[in-house]
């Protein structure tokens, strides 16, 4: 696999692309939906939105996939991502969106909230689970940023 | 112009300072702005071509307002990432295909905002007409054209050997 990725330039390119379009899917459609939740753009009832859902997590698998191969594909070894606080902290912050997420799908709040019609709020708690999804997310996406520029936040914390 | 650009004070700031707040910061905007440009284009666009027929078009027009939002984050970060790296920027076939691609799509999404969605009589029908259609695929093309070529500037070497260009990359 390593030897397979690191190959050719373009491998790594097409794999960034991949983990790109995801990311975008994932902001797009999630960030869509917990918008609405959280009380913009109310002439769309809820429920409207979810047959969307699949394509952002399609692109999570895509990326997750994709991920897997960048931190087992290294040149230089996992270690460049596994010590790396920024990619620890995106790890972090990937598990408080899924733990969200489940919180979200176990308790009833995922049937009442698909269940608020067009010009309706949604319930209160539901807002609290999409304002964690939407900073969860946006962190993820800054933390994958700062992994190449970890000294930067390194030294911003003083480490 | 471009050594203007890149001896300002700013672009030093963005180019050189160990702050996270500096490239750090900047580029991660950029990423964010990217989500929110070309994901929401693309639900607007999946609405359009049948995905989640029940969202209300007239609803999905309000979308746009992100659309704007992502635009105007990545107008002000990626003037932020030219002036840093000018010349290296302004020498890159994929930058300035990028920039195409980006003014085509916003240009695509405008005439949908302003025509296609102003449309009233259709918008409360709820029909998608086969314009509509044809527009949502130009948009996608669009989109997803200006993250590849976003994404390529981070490999300037290997651009310019598909396109048989020697240097460019300082």
């Amino acid at each position: 696999m390593q030897a397979f990725v690191n190959s050719h330039e373009w491998i790594w390119s097409v794999l960034q692309i991949i983990h790109y379009v995801g990311m975008s899917l994932i902001v797009g459609i999630i960030g869509t939906l917990d918008l609405r939740i959280l009380g913009l753009f109310k002439s769309i009832p809820i429920a409207a939105l979810r047959p969307l859902v699949p394509w952002a997590v399609a692109g999570f698998f895509g990326n997750l996939l994709t991920g897997i191969v960048f931190v087992t594909g290294k040149d230089s070894g996992p270690s460049y991502y596994t010590d790396n606080l920024s990619f620890r902290l995106k790890m972090l912050f990937l598990v408080l969106a899924f733990v969200n997420l489940l919180i979200f799908q176990l308790s009833d709040l995922e049937q009442r909230t698909y269940a608020t019609p067009a010009g309706a709020n949604a319930p209160t708690a539901a807002k609290a689970v999409s304002a964690v999804s939407l900073v969860a997310w946006v962190l993820v996406i800054f933390f994958g940023r700062t992994m190449q520029y970890n000294d930067t936040l390194l030294l911003f914390l003083g480490m | 112009m471009l050594d203007y650009l890149e001896h300002l004070a700013l672009a030093d700031w963005v180019r050189s300072s160990p702050s996270v707040f500096a490239y750090s910061t900047v580029l991660c905007a950029h990423g964010v702005g990217l989500g929110m440009v070309v994901g929401v284009n693309t639900v607007i666009a999946l609405r359009l071509l049948g995905v989640a027929p029940d969202i209300p078009l007239a609803g999905l027009r309000r979308l746009y307002g992100i659309v704007w939002i992502g635009f105007s984050i990545n107008l002000v970060s990626g003037l932020l990432l030219f002036i840093a790296e000018a010349h290296t920027m302004a020498a890159m076939v994929a930058f300035w295909g990028k920039l195409l691609f980006v003014a085509a799509g916003m240009g695509i999404a405008e005439l949908l905002k302003r025509s296609y969605f102003a449309d009233l009589a259709s918008v409360r029908a709820g029909v998608v007409t086969r314009v509509g259609r044809n527009l949502a695929i130009i948009s996608l093309g669009c989109w997803y054209l200006a993250l590849i070529a976003g994404r390529l500037t981070a490999y300037p070497d290997m651009v310019n050997g598909w396109l048989h260009l020697s240097g460019g990359s300082t």
